[in-house]
């Protein structure tokens, strides 16, 4: 039976990230990945890194609001360790930090754009309310209908194909053994860690680890059954587009705090458009949603998306767009990643935000499960929240 | 090349490729009218190589070029998705 100190389930951006800093740190690893590294929501989303609040913590009232509030001490967190990570790494990560808006276009969403940076400041976020001239300077494509936007000068965005794989490789070169198109087929606890039973194609293999991390995104569900655990936490299918090329002339992430909206321009200069439009699940044969496919894409949400762009940064409307996809994020109840240990040895980090506070996920996690105690900014992400949920199993 | 037997075609209509006239018909597509007239690289890339039609159908995006229409602004479309109009005007070798 193959051994490790850690079995990291998952190859996407945090589990890569926490199998290179665990390796560092001196634990075997093995790493593995049912597809391809880098092939979910790591990899599919538009690269965003978003250290305001969320409009999506916005729109369901103030009890969710004072909620994400809460979350802010990791994103300054995040915001750290994404200006160091350039520095870890030969790659070009295309991380650019050079500030990001959040507009706004009526007076009520002026006013919740005002509450919004109220909360942001007590937290410690150097975000701004600005408009008038400062920011038709700072940002002078954007429409006249934009009569204000939170300012914060960290915001950017990276490349979401690359990151996941340079974390990767490195973890390859410290000796992490990844092993991609694996399946976890079964787990039983076992000498005080787990021995997980393996497959990839026909071979089986039993791997035993003392701890194990799911990093498992939209399959967390799925893959927590095989432990005998809920961990509640649900697949949806998202819309992104991206247009051909132009010069450089979107410096900054902007969102939209009334509307579904996140663009950037990339390295390569075709401008990424987002922001949480919807795609359809694919449904399986025996029931319930089938995330190894991707969701169908919905036209409404490909025009949606455009209008919002096109009414924010109206030089939009002269691109084309070259390609819209579609891609799988998971959720929590309370909109929380789940992050954390949920058993004896077994550790889960899912649900929300994991591209822009992947790497900041993966380095608390390797130092807890090394050894440390748990980071006081992972305390409300903790898995003990839905202990209620396990109170029948184990 | 053009096939000229059994073949019903639009009205005959010029359009500007690079300041050269090009002979078009009415109701085929820019990128046909380009490969007739024996033009096969649209556009270069960001590493200076040529690039032509690939798909035809509108999704590899490599046939690209820069055309203006009288009464409106320069806009890159696809060739092979764009029909040709009198007065049509294209830019190649633009770098992506």
């Amino acid at each position: 039976m193959d051994r490790a100190d850690v079995l990291v389930v998952g190859g996407g951006l945090t589990g890569c990230a926490t199998a290179f800093h665990l390796a560092r740190a001196g634990a075997s690893v093995i790493l593995i990945e049912a597809g391809e590294l880098n092939g979910g929501a790591s990899g599919q989303n538009a690269g965003s890194l978003h250290f305001q609040i969320e409009r999506r913590f916005l729109e369901n009232g103030e009890a969710l609001a004072e909620q994400a509030t809460r979350v802010l001490a990791l994103n300054r967190l995040a915001v750290a360790d994404w200006q160091g990570l350039q520095a870890m790494f030969d790659d070009d990560l295309e991380i650019v930090m050079d500030g990001g808006l959040m507009v706004a276009e009526t007076a009520a969403e002026v006013a919740q754009l005002q509450r919004k940076v109220v909360r942001e400041q007590a937290m410690g976020l150097a975000t701004r309310l600005i408009g008038g001239d400062e920011l038709r300077g700072l940002a002078p494509y954007l429409a006249t209908t934009i009569q204000a936007a939170s300012w914060l000068g960290s915001e950017g965005h990276a490349n979401p194909r690359t990151i996941a794989r340079v974390f990767a490789r490195a973890a390859i070169a410290d000796g992490v053994d990844v092993r991609t198109r694996t399946v976890l087929t079964g787990a039983t606890k076992h000498h005080g860690g787990y021995a997980v039973d393996l497959a990839s194609g026909d071979v089986a293999t039993t791997v035993q680890a003392d701890r194990v991390l799911l990093a498992t995104g939209a399959a967390t569900a799925t893959v927590g059954a095989l432990f005998n655990l809920h961990l509640p936490i649900f697949p949806a299918g998202l819309t992104m587009n991206i247009t051909d090329r132009r010069p450089q002339f979107l410096p900054h992430l902007v969102q939209h705090v009334g509307r579904r909206l996140s663009m950037k321009q990339a390295h390569s200069g075709n401008v990424l458009i987002g922001g949480g439009w919807s795609s359809t699940l694919r449904k399986s044969p025996t029931g319930g949603f089938d995330v190894s496919r991707p969701p169908e894409l919905q036209l409404a949400s490909v025009q949606g998306n455009l209008r919002a762009a096109v009414d924010t940064v109206p030089a939009v409307a002269s691109l084309n767009i070259i390609r819209s996809w579609t891609g799988i994020v998971a959720l929590t109840v309370d909109q929380l990643p789940i992050v954390g240990q949920v058993a004896p040895g077994l550790f889960v980090a899912a649900g929300g935000s994991g591209f822009t506070l992947g790497p900041t996920f993966a380095r608390l996690l390797a130092a807890q499960m090394a050894g440390s105690q748990p980071a006081p900014e992972l305390a409300i992400f903790g898995p003990g929240r839905f202990d209620h949920l396990n109170g029948f199993m184990g | 090349m053009r096939i000229e037997d059994s073949v019903t075609r639009g009205p005959g209509l010029d359009i500007l490729v690079d300041g050269r006239v090009v002979p078009a018909f009415g109701g085929e597509t820019l990128a046909t009218t380009l490969i007739a007239a024996g033009i096969s690289a649209f556009r270069d890339d960001s590493r200076d190589r040529p690039r032509g039609l690939f798909c035809n159908m509108g999704t590899c995006c490599e046939c690209f070029v820069r055309v203006t229409v009288p009464g409106r602004a320069a806009r890159d479309v696809r060739a092979c998705l764009t029909l040709v109009a009198a007065g049509m005007a294209v830019e190649l070798a633009r770098h992506d």
